[in-house]
């Protein structure tokens, strides 16, 4: 018996239809949009490469998390790069859509900084040897910057860090600090009384001595609950339209990726991780971008990481209504700063 | 404390004992004769496959029928003959994000389906796909090993795929469109980075005999 010839035709039809849509990508220069996947130590991960690469400089962008998503940057302010440069979204080991097949133990900051590395020779390989990069790392892309860097900065003509956790190892203790004087100003503003109240309450709870993941958690997470009370209060700007649209990743994967990697890499950087001291290795032209009521990865650190720096040629700008993404809040500026570093120093 | 919990366990079981054997009293169990034509017993199937959101495809299959019987119960006073089938089944299906193309891939996989119809042609059935695999398709994709850089062919991943659907449908006697049904479906994939990643997604098409066109 036979399968109807129109049936069939219509489904091989269909089917060749979906297999061409999935694999197309546009390598113009002028108007990129390409995901090239980097296979690199048992890992798969895809680079969203999006924007005008004409001059080939291109800046690669190191989302937070662990287990962020690398086309997070998407908005106005990265609107604006695309416009100007190339942009490479990244979606790290076990983040995003990445996948592969590896053991736990295998998963550590060294080998992601390496597939940073390895992320720029398939670059070079698509557009050319006379490729040129911006590294720009946020939150947790700015501890994997430093790593990435210490192991090669030569590739690169600058170092842009977004409220960067250069310092896990101490974060925790920061995060004490900071809250106690955060909530100290905002209750004697009379902004929010009861959440910064409870905001000591919490405090009270956790060990002030020793980091232990659940209380690092519990200060994350409040962190990010005083930033939405902050941009109530007026403190930090609305954040405008962006992140990641529903049909980029697929909510189930992105989500298991996340708290999988978490799982992993939480145990080895909380409390123990900290390029502090060999931050003055890294020479070249350096971006401090942060905002200043980021609760997050308090502002304390924007001072230190542009202190400590090995950069001759480095600049430090704080936006004053933002917290932890002023690429979102502040995106226009946040774009100028941006862009005029990479006009300046490609 | 612990005897009270076994008298609450005693007591529920004395009604799980009582329902089992009313139960048995009211139902007829019929096994009914199938015919030896492959073709009389096999359908295929056709539909979309995936999360609308996310990822989006098609699926095909086939199923063969293993075993059938009619249950007749007494129930509220009112007789109900159910089938119940056990059908041999085969799927192969391809989706993809057309987004980002980061989630394209191509699967089969092959099982057991139970199914019951009642006498309204409404149907509900239990897929099970133990022995299933899927491959991912990436795009343009290079390998880096230490200073060199190649492109890699067919890039993707295979992984082991096992499912299981759970879906309603509703059976068309006699024609050769013979049943559309809707499946909601999980399916793991092992080994996924670290660990084994769970996936949903939804079907929904139709399955067809042609058998019943020459009727």
């Amino acid at each position: 018996m036979n399968l109807p010839t129109n049936t069939f035709k219509i489904v091989l039809l269909l089917f060749s239809v979906l297999f061409i849509g999935s694999c197309s990508n546009d390598h113009t220069l002028g108007n990129l949009d390409a995901t090239v996947f980097v296979r690199h130590k048992d890992a798969d991960m895809p680079a969203y490469i999006r924007g005008n690469g004409t001059e080939k400089v291109f800046l690669i962008t190191l989302h937070g998390g662990p287990g962020g998503a690398g086309l997070g940057f998407q908005g106005n302010a990265f609107d604006q790069i695309e416009d100007n440069y190339g942009v490479v979204y990244f979606d790290q080991r076990g983040s995003g859509m990445s996948q592969g097949s590896y053991s736990e133990d295998d998963v550590t900051i060294d080998l992601m900084a390496e597939d940073v590395l390895a992320l720029v020779k398939v670059l070079k390989r698509v557009y050319g040897d006379d490729s040129r990069f911006f590294l720009l790392g946020y939150s947790w892309g700015g501890a994997l910057g430093p790593a990435t860097l210490l192991k090669d900065q030569d590739e690169f003509l600058g170092w842009i860090n977004v409220d960067g956790s250069h310092s896990p190892k101490d974060l925790y203790f920061e995060y004490i600090r900071n809250f106690e004087r955060v909530a100290a100003t905002q209750i004697e503003l009379g902004n929010s009384v009861r959440f910064w109240e409870s905001v000591f309450d919490e405090l009270d709870r956790v060990d002030r001595n020793r980091v232990t993941l659940d209380d690092f958690n519990t200060l994350n997470r409040l962190a990010f609950d005083a930033e939405e009370y902050l941009t109530d209060d007026g403190f930090i700007k609305k954040v405008e339209n962006g992140g990641i649209s529903v049909s980029d990743y697929n909510l189930l994967t992105f989500v298991w990726n996340l708290l999988k990697i978490q799982s992993i890499l939480d145990d080895d950087f909380i409390g123990k991780l900290s390029f502090t001291e060999a931050l003055s290795e890294i020479t070249i032209p350096s971006l401090v971008l942060w905002g200043r009521y980021d609760m997050v990865v308090p502002e304390f650190y924007a001072q230190e990481a542009f202190e400590n720096l090995g950069s001759v040629n480095k600049r430090m700008v704080i936006f004053e209504q933002s917290g932890h993404s002023p690429m979102f809040s502040e995106s226009n500026q946040f774009a100028e700063e941006v862009l005029r570093f990479m006009d300046e120093n490609k | 404390m612990r005897h009270k919990q076994l008298a609450i366990l005693f007591y529920i079981f004395q009604f799980a004992l009582f329902s089992q054997d009313q139960e048995k009293s009211k139902t007829q169990i019929q096994k009914t004769s199938l015919s030896e034509n492959f073709w009389d017993r096999t359908e295929f199937k056709v539909g979309f496959v995936g999360t609308v959101f996310w990822s989006n495809g098609l699926s095909i299959g086939g199923e063969y029928l293993w075993k059938e019987n009619e249950k007749t119960k007494i129930r509220r006073g009112k007789e109900r003959t159910n089938t119940h089938q056990f059908l041999f089944n085969g799927n192969l299906g391809f989706v993809t994000n057309f987004s980002t193309k980061t989630d394209t891939g191509a699967y089969t996989n092959f099982g057991l389906t139970w199914r019951r119809t009642n006498k309204k042609g409404k149907q509900f059935s239990i897929e099970m796909n133990p022995l299933g695999y899927y491959r991912s398709f990436l795009p343009e994709t290079y390998e880096v090993n230490g200073d060199s850089v190649d492109k890699v062919f067919l890039p993707g991943r295979g992984y082991y795929a096992p499912s299981l659907s759970v879906g309603i449908g509703r059976k068309r006697k006699g024609k050769v469109r013979s049943a559309n049904y809707f499946n909601i479906n999980y399916t793991m994939r092992t080994p996924y980075n670290a660990g084994a990643l769970p996936t949903f997604s939804f079907q929904y098409g139709f399955r067809f005999n042609f058998k019943n066109k020459k009727r």
